[in-house]
């Protein structure tokens, strides 16, 4: 935490941006952010106003990228480019469902494993978190869809069934730590309620690491649900998902390389502008430039 | 053992039903069931399902009735083979990588390394596959893309790209994970011992720098192989290699639910297993590591 120095009185807003800048990671989380911003407004706002709709007809199969295309046609002649854009909803979207909902289960679960000083409770929560961190996410999603039928829907259901472990396990790790600070003590000298000391004291302190884990499992959840579509085990066939599109475009990929190439990319840009965001932070944190 | 089982029972999903489709009736339903036992109490079909595993006997097919362990014990070798020579490749190229990086410690080297592994990894590896097919298979027939032969000089034809592919992966992953820990390691007083007592170079390099750092890479890739079998599914479906993943994936489309449960299984006890030895290899790399 070398240079965590205060921000000077008298900087205008655009020299504390600047300095902001220049600390370290800066330049990578800057770069991040925008990557990322500029695919989910292009995502919301594309859908809206391009000239064609994503399962429309616009013309003959297979057709190379153009100016009124750029992006090709795909075998039914639908606009790739509208469909990648309007890939960005469902797979951020999804996403986002798939780590926030275990975010939130799995960081109440570790605070009350924390606190808890019921043995049995402790014990059996404990190895059930262990015993479902032990297996790898992948194989889990692709077996339970072989149970819950594949959609998207579903995959949200198991990535919260399997991923809450993970954050549980952060958040007790973190939560025995917050326990034992003066401030917790203060609260009790104070007398404020257990309700308020929880969730005015340790779930801010608590969560912060499991926020920083979150963004780098956001990456991997992209990456799981586009896989599991890949194996056209998500979104089914006329959804426009990045996964399933470029597993369309793997049948046409000597003589349409747009098919897949494209919504490749999008998922690339997606999934990179991440982990600069969590390359960035993490050098912030150590310090060094 | 216990959690594989439970988390597919306790799935608010019908097997049976899934398997016969919507529109199926309810006694061509309720005579699967039966079949597959699963009209007997939890407990019950647990203590069977167990008690099977102790003779070897996982069930067989609903699709071909082709024994579940048969068809685990045709397919593995292939998933095994291929995992472990991208391992091996990883390690011989992530070592010297990661710790003459770590040891030069030059910010635009650093920086550069950081940024190329951050975008390696956070590429999916069906995307990495389909470009790579792209390239060396449709512009070029350096490597066929289907017809597997199982012969030996032949089938590195059709290995060697998903294999570099899965080492180029890990070899992002893993160099990472060194360079952050011959970065660690570089701060510890020993190292400066040995710079003062003149150690020889290869000596020092191996026992003062690489073996305390290893021990977290070994721990990690003992993880990581887990990992790789999630990611080898997708690579031989594209590559349509007659591994446990394609069988894995096929079942699961087929609801084939023995297969599937088996499958599952045998992934459980392998993973069980490699975290146990990743320990065992780290402790034996640093003793300071507790098991």
């Amino acid at each position: 935490m070398s240079s965590n120095k205060a921000f000077r009185e008298d900087a205008t807003r655009r020299e504390r941006l600047k300095e902001w800048v220049s600390r370290p990671g800066g330049f990578g989380i800057i770069t991040g952010v925008v990557m990322f911003a500029s695919i989910t407004l292009v995502g919301f706002i594309y859908p809206l106003v391009g000239p064609y709709g994503s399962d429309e007809f616009v013309g003959k199969s297979l057709e190379a990228p153009s100016l009124a295309h750029p992006m090709g046609l795909d075998q039914l002649g639908r606009d790739v480019m509208t469909r990648v854009f309007s890939a960005v909803p469902i797979d951020i979207g999804i996403a986002f469902l798939g780590v926030s909902i275990p975010l939130v289960i799995g960081t109440i679960v570790g605070i009350l494993l924390g606190l808890s000083k019921n043995k049995y409770f402790k014990s059996i929560v404990s190895s059930l978190i262990d015993g479902i961190n032990a297996f790898p996410l992948l194989i889990i999603a692709i077996a339970m869809v072989a149970f819950l039928g594949p959609g998207l829907f579903n995959v949200v259901i198991i990535l919260t069934i399997m991923n809450w472990a993970r954050y549980a396990r952060i958040a007790r790790t973190r939560a025995v730590v917050v326990l034992q600070q003066n401030y917790i003590e203060a609260t009790k000298l104070m007398g404020y309620s257990r309700r308020r000391v929880i969730r005015k004291h340790i779930a801010p302190n608590v969560s912060s690491e499991s926020l920083a884990y979150a963004l780098s499992d956001f990456i991997l959840v992209i990456i799981i649900v586009s896989g599991l579509s890949f194996l056209g085990l998500a979104a089914r066939p006329p959804t426009a998902e990045w996964g399933s599109m470029i597993a369309d475009g793997r049948t046409f990929l000597g003589e349409a390389w747009w098919l897949t190439v494209f919504p490749g990319l999008a998922l690339c840009w997606a999934a990179i502008s991440l982990s600069f965001i969590v390359e960035g932070l993490s050098r912030r944190d150590r310090g060094n430039a | 053992m216990v959690i594989a089982f439970s988390l597919i029972r306790l799935s608010p999903g019908d097997p049976a039903a899934a398997r016969l489709g919507a529109g199926a009736e309810t006694e061509a339903v309720e005579a699967l069931r039966e079949q597959l036992g699963l009209n007997k109490g939890a407990l019950e079909q647990f203590i069977n399902y167990m008690a099977g595993i102790f003779r070897g006997d996982l069930g067989v097919s609903l699709v071909n009735g082709v024994d579940v362990l048969e068809t685990i014990q045709r397919t593995f070798p292939l998933t095994l083979i291929y995992i472990t020579l991208s391992v091996l490749f990883a390690f011989i190229i992530s070592i010297p990588v990661g710790t003459i990086i770590g040891w030069s410690n030059k910010a635009t080297a650093v920086y550069i390394f950081r940024g190329i592994t951050a975008i390696i990894i956070a590429t999916p590896n069906f995307f990495i596959a389909m470009v790579a097919i792209l390239i060396f298979s449709v512009q070029r027939n350096w490597a066929p893309v289907f017809g597997y032969v199982s012969e030996f000089p032949e089938n590195l034809k059709y290995l060697w790209l998903p294999i570099a592919i899965n080492t180029l992966i890990l070899v992002a992953i893993i160099s990472r994970v060194l360079h952050t820990s011959v970065v660690d390691t570089r701060e510890e007083e020993f190292v400066e011992t040995g710079i003062i007592r003149g150690v020889s170079r290869p000596r020092f390099f191996w026992f003062y720098i690489l073996k305390p750092s290893l021990a977290p890479t070994v721990v990690l890739m003992s993880y990581m192989m887990a990992t790789m079998l999630g990611a080898t599914v997708i690579l031989e479906t594209i590559f349509s290699l007659p591994g446990i993943g394609r069988e894995l994936v096929g079942a699961v489309l087929a609801s084939d639910y023995p297969m599937v449960q088996g499958i599952l299984l045998m992934f459980g006890v392998i993973t069980v297993l490699l975290s146990f030895i990743g320990d065992l290899l780290a402790y034996a790399l640093d003793r300071r590591v507790k098991i």
